[in-house]
């Protein structure tokens, strides 16, 4: 019967060409959504690699202008102990401007082996950085007051970077970058990679350089650890507090779980937009599936009242439109998994080969549930077609 | 062979009764080629129907090779015809997507059977009415005599006992038709198969072993 079907198909190539076309760009822009879905939903599984309650960022400009290191060195370093002062405090850090939900980036290429590397993100941090964010260290150590006067600069880099250098191997004395070994960088720790543009994005590969008070004039934000009981009438204490201090500055609070809920917003926006189109097309291909279905039953009322004459039941001609709507979207299927698999075969947007394998098997599922869906009630109503009438009509 | 007894056919709308046949008392023995004649919408082509279980009688008693069939299951019917009956349309009824050999093995595809032996059975009866030729062809590449030819072959594909046609030379010219009533003619003297034929043609109802005529969906010879 298969045979038969998949003959009776081919032979009407050209009345099935506009249906099956419809399932393969309906497969493809499934796919798509799949696939962005399946990635969101993959990096949601990641841990966070940070702690993001009861941290507020505190951002300031126009901060104390003196070529005076010392006098910088007692600027910023009373400015911390007024601030850790409050009973609410737990912990300050000063950092740059790419922190933790922001849209800020510093990317940068490293050297290893005389071997460039782009895109990766810079972090310049303080020594409480790793605290306030209660970042996991995995390898090493973080940064500390003994760094300040080693041969090469220290830096801690992030899991994604360690894999993307050094594999599996150890990352730990390893010098990093160009010129001699003066100039070098020395990794002294791997910290888990965080996600830092939010729930739904990738870690991306990044590398944390150290700052220290002399160097804060540079940079433009402190993050703040507080305990949970730090509330709005806090806030406006601290804020006080900061702007007394930094009289010429504007002082701005937020607080990196709203940062991170903004920031999630920002992301989830184009799939949404992306699943609201996707169900109009489905919407459309299951009116034009439906009505294309019913419209051949009715255009081979003939044919049908034939079978159920020379020994088809009902049961049979209704199953054998179901599977003719199936084999047609298998021969669209074929077409579509051609080009889906040329994304992980590519490499194209550098997603996990898994992401696109997940989202091309789901899209798979989802168009013969569709079709198998549209294709039943046309079914059912020929199964219903009397053969007498339908063999005299003709 | 068939036994009907007493059938009425009453159509109902919401508004209208129609009677389409009334009282058919009809014995049809087994290698017999019957004709049934009368005007248009006097109920002919409904009591082929009836016959070929593809209708239902509102009233009476149909008999098949002994069998009554008025219990059978739609699953049961359907191999009852499969196995039965044999059926020629005036119109053919052929699929216009399928060469002529897929046409013909169409019943085979309904009952346990392979594809070698679907073809070979199939070419047989492509042979038997003289098309072996046209195996690869379309309907669409067929003239109207060929396409009854190919719709003759499907009848007897499955090596039917009865051969219901109705009005089988009713879209051909006189001498198309002959040929074909010579091949249902031909099919009954030598395989014994039962047929019943509607026809409009007295010369050719005149030529099969009895004749039934209809008026009014009343039996009157």
């Amino acid at each position: 019967m298969f045979k038969h079907l998949f003959k009776l198909i081919w032979n009407k190539k050209k009345q099935n060409f506009l249906l099956m076309s419809e399932i393969l760009v309906s497969f493809l822009v499934i796919f798509a959504v799949f696939t962005l879905v399946v990635y969101y939903y993959h990096n949601y599984k990641k841990p966070m690699g940070l702690d993001y309650q009861g941290v507020w960022v505190i951002n300031y400009s126009n901060s104390y202008q003196t070529k005076n290191t010392d006098s910088l060195n007692l600027y910023y370093s009373t400015l911390v102990q007024t601030i850790k002062s409050l009973p609410q405090v737990k912990q300050v850090s000063f950092t740059a401007d790419n922190t933790p939900f922001t849209q800020n980036m510093n990317t940068g290429g490293i050297t290893f082996n005389n071997k460039k590397m782009d895109g990766n993100n810079w972090y310049t941090v303080d020594d409480n950085y790793k605290n306030v964010l209660n970042m996991d260290l995995l390898e090493g150590r973080w940064f500390n007051k003994g760094d300040y006067a080693t041969k090469s600069k220290p830096i801690v880099i992030n899991s994604d970077l360690k894999e993307k250098l050094f594999g599996n191997g150890s990352a730990l004395g390893k010098l990093i970058g160009d010129g001699d070994n003066k100039s070098k960088m020395r990794v002294i720790g791997v910290v888990q990679s965080i996600k830092i543009k939010g729930d739904y994005a990738n870690t991306e590969a990044g590398l944390y350089q150290r700052t220290d008070t002399g160097s804060f004039r540079w940079l433009g934000k402190m993050l703040v650890k507080v305990t949970p009981d730090a509330d709005a009438t806090f806030e406006g204490k601290l804020y006080k507090t900061v702007a007394n201090y930094m009289k010429n500055s504007d002082v701005e609070i937020e607080h990196l779980a709203d940062k991170r809920v903004s920031i999630n917003y920002f992301t989830l926006v184009p799939i949404i937009v992306l699943l609201i189109v996707a169900c109009f097309l489905i919407i459309n291909v299951a009116l034009g599936l439906f009505g294309v279905l019913w419209y051949n039953i009715n255009k081979r009322r003939g044919e049908i009242g034939l079978r159920r004459a020379i020994g088809a039941t009902g049961n049979s001609v209704s199953s054998q439109l179901v599977f003719e709507a199936m084999i047609l979207a298998t021969l669209s299927l074929i077409i579509g998994t051609f080009f889906a698999i040329q994304f992980p075969l590519l490499n194209v947007f550098s997603l996990p080969a898994s992401v696109y394998i997940i989202a091309l098997f789901l899209s798979i599922i989802f168009i013969y549930l569709l079709v198998f869906v549209c294709s039943l009630h046309p079914g059912k109503q020929a199964a219903a077609i009397y053969p007498a009438v339908a063999l005299h009509e003709e | 062979m068939i036994r009907l007894q007493n059938i009425e056919k009453v159509y109902r709308t919401s508004t209208v009764e129609t009677l389409a046949l009334s009282s058919i008392n009809l014995d049809i023995a087994k290698g017999e080629f019957l004709s049934i004649m009368g005007p248009s919408g006097c109920g002919k082509s409904t009591l082929l129907n009836i016959m070929g279980l593809l209708d239902a009688p509102s009233k009476g008693d149909i008999k098949i090779d002994n069998q009554k069939t008025d219990h059978l299951s739609d699953k049961q019917l359907a191999a009852f015809r499969n196995k039965k009956l044999g059926f020629i349309f005036q119109s053919y009824h052929l699929i216009n997507d399928l060469q002529v050999l897929d046409n013909v093995e169409l019943p085979l595809l309904y009952r346990d059977s392979t594809a070698k032996e679907r073809k070979m059975l199939a070419t047989e009866a492509l042979e038997k009415v003289g098309l072996a030729n046209r195996v690869k062809h379309f309907p669409n590449q067929l003239s109207g005599g060929q396409k009854q030819r190919v719709a003759i072959a499907r009848a007897i594909v499955g090596r039917p006992e009865i051969i219901l046609a109705d009005e089988p030379t009713g879209n051909l010219d006189s001498a198309m038709g002959s040929e074909i009533l010579d091949i249902l003619l031909q099919l009954n003297q030598k395989d014994g198969t039962t047929i019943v034929m509607v026809t409009h043609d007295e010369n050719m109802a005149h030529k099969t072993h009895r004749l039934v005529r209809l008026f009014d969906g009343s039996q009157v010879q």
